[in-house]
């Protein structure tokens, strides 16, 4: 068998088992560059569109997000806005689908990853809003990152610049369009995680402090920071979570997930460290059987060896005296 | 591409080549016969697994002298994917090579497509032909690490990394902060007793590791190391190049009898700078 036949092979198995993992996920058509959301109503009028538990790629288009949209009595309220430009503007027009006629009134932003917000650039930029340090990191490392989705997405990002939310939040809530969101000043997943309760229905829109069958993610997390954000999410009300990645969920599984997984990680990583072990062997230690049920569970601990490693090597191995 | 300065001449073995071609290399292997007729040893240079378009340069440049094998041997654990380009972890270990008599000499990694390719060399003169280290890459490149025996053949493994452009041109870390020399060569240390012989030391020190590519900062590295036991016993040498990440952090397996109690360190810098310390090696801890 040639190269050319394994890879294809190899990619459409790929999608072949991704698609079984997970029937409300939607997918994506990289030769017409269109996105196959799948809107589901998760709670009254308020639509979860699910992204694949994977890592970005030129199959999925960077649809492994979960974003979402509520109508409200006079417009609709967005919660994250996908990876690319294209994102956001299929999005927008799902949205016109699902509730015709009502305009856009506000857009969160829950943190500064680039599957979150680069499909900013479709909404109206007075109307995106977040906390200051969200908005504070995604001026200071958006380009970055859509640099580095361009690398991993192609012509999935064609034409997608990053768009600053034009509008910083610090109320502890917001009346838009008639209805009132609750909002929550976190940190932990990064310096800045945005927490989003539509008081009316209960939806609590996590962001990425919660995943669910679908590893977190920790390229710029402080586990400590982020125990204590899940602890405050857990004493709080609400009916129905929608985490970052990952289907909704009624009982608070995902926040249980998440707490038991960065409980895990941290305590592996600090045995590997004290025990001198390199990165690459520390990559190696085995992986719960727990954890099995996590997509992706042995690319992003891997990841995170390498993002979480050189801050406990600085806290634990011991320091020595030296003579110059 | 070819390297006009090579001390080895090279011979291609000839499946796959044209006629022409090896028209070609006749007439250049004999040019470079008559310049070099003195020094030359001949050697074939066996196609490269990874395909890399500086294969050759890198064998001539790196791995001179004796012949060269692509070695299962040598283990070569890498990310396919480089997370972050500034450390890209890499652990190499070659221990299966010592059999029937034979030592590791040398082990030499290289990143074919960085600017500056050598990453390090490590002499495990009385130690386990294993290191462990971080690695700055300039764009998605090959690895090639080459282990030298005591018979002179080169047994050479390799990886292919994915990885974002920028790590060798970008400024260290350490200049977004304002006193940075003050922590410069602050060192952490873990050694362990792995057995009865045999121990493991694990070792970060504060260094910006400035390759002179990015702007406006000058060439700055740490670029040699040696652990010595205190009577003065060398255990392993390292040379270290502009590549390896900042804060260097190595790992390796210097010989250690039961009997000995403390390792020497000595490391320098390229402006001289020296850090010198003695690490203690704890007892070994049975059933741990
Ligand atoms: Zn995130």
């Amino acid at each position: 068998m040639d190269n050319r036949r394994r890879i294809f092979l190899r990619n459409s198995l790929g999608v072949m088992a991704a698609g079984c993992a997970c029937a409300m996920c939607g997918g994506a058509n990289a030769r017409t560059l269109q996105y196959e959301f799948q809107a589901t109503e998760i709670a009254s009028r308020t639509w979860a569109v699910h992204g694949r538990n994977e890592y970005f790629s030129l199959e999925n288009g960077g649809n492994i997000v979960n974003v979402a949209f509520v109508e409200v009595p006079e417009g609709v309220v967005v919660v994250d806005t996908g990876p690319s430009r294209r994102f956001g503007e299929q999005l927008l027009r799902l949205i016109g689908e699902k509730i015709p006629g009502k305009p856009i009134l506000r857009v969160y932003n829950t943190h500064h990853h680039p599957d979150h917000f680069l499909g900013n650039q479709a909404f109206d930029q007075s109307l995106v809003a977040a906390p200051q340090k969200v908005i504070d990191n995604i001026s200071s490392e958006g380009n970055a990152m859509a640099d580095n989705m361009y690398r991993l997405l192609g012509d999935w990002m064609r034409g997608t610049e990053v768009t600053v939310p034009g509008k910083a939040l610090d109320a502890q809530s917001e009346e838009v369009g008639g209805r009132q969101f609750s909002l929550f000043y976190l940190s932990g997943h990064t310096s800045a995680d945005f927490v989003i309760r539509d008081d009316e229905t209960g939806v609590l829109f996590s962001g990425d402090l919660a995943f669910l069958f679908r590893a977190p993610t920790t390229p710029h997390a402080d586990i400590t920071a982020w125990r204590s954000a899940i602890e405050t999410l857990r004493v709080t009300d609400r009916d129905l979570i929608l985490p970052g990645h990952g289907p909704s969920d009624g009982r608070g599984e995902s926040l249980e997930q998440t707490l038991d997984y960065l409980d895990w990680l941290d305590g592996s990583l600090r045995e590997s460290v004290s025990k001198g072990w390199s990165m690459n062997e520390a990559m190696k230690t085995p992986i719960p059987p727990r954890f099995r049920a996590l997509d992706v569970v042995d690319t992003e601990f891997e990841r995170s060896v390498v993002h979480l490693y050189q801050q406990l090597e600085d806290e634990l191995m011991p320091s020595i005296q030296i003579s110059q | 591409m070819s390297d006009s300065t090579q001390r080895t001449r090279v011979v291609f073995s000839p499946e796959g080549i044209g006629r022409l071609a090896l028209g070609w290399l006749v007439l250049s292997v004999m040019l470079l016969s008559a310049a070099n007729a003195a020094t030359d040893v001949e050697r074939e240079l066996p196609d490269d697994p990874l395909d890399s378009v500086m294969w050759e340069s890198m064998a001539n440049r790196f791995f001179p002298g004796g012949d060269i094998v692509f070695d299962q041997r040598v283990i070569v654990d890498a990310p396919l994917s480089a997370e972050d380009q500034f450390f890209l972890p890499v652990t190499v270990d070659a221990t299966a090579l010592e059999t029937n008599g034979l030592h590791v000499e040398e082990i030499v990694a290289v990143a074919d497509l960085n600017p500056i390719p050598h990453i390090l060399t490590l002499r495990p003169l009385e130690a386990d032909a294993f290191i462990g280290f971080r690695v700055k890459l300039q764009q998605t490149t090959p690895i090639h690490v080459g282990v030298k025996t005591s018979d002179g053949i080169w047994h050479v493994n390799g990886v292919e990394v994915d990885a974002a452009g920028g790590g060798c041109t970008a400024p260290a870390m350490a200049h977004g902060i304002s006193n940075w020399m003050e922590t410069l060569g602050q060192t952490r240390a873990i050694v362990r007793r792995e057995s009865a012989l045999s121990t493991r030391l694990s070792l970060r020190m504060r260094h910006p590791m400035d390759t002179g590519l990015a702007d406006g900062i000058p060439v700055f590295y740490m670029n040699e190391m040696q652990v010595k036991l205190a009577d003065g016993t060398a255990l392993a040498d390292i040379e270290l190049y502009e590549p390896v990440s900042e804060n260097p952090t190595l790992t390796l397996k210097p010989r250690v009898s039961s009997n000995q109690s403390a390792l020497d360190v000595r490391a320098r810098d390229t402006e001289g700078n020296e850090y010198v310390f003695e690490l203690p090696v704890p007892d070994l801890v049975v059933g741990n």
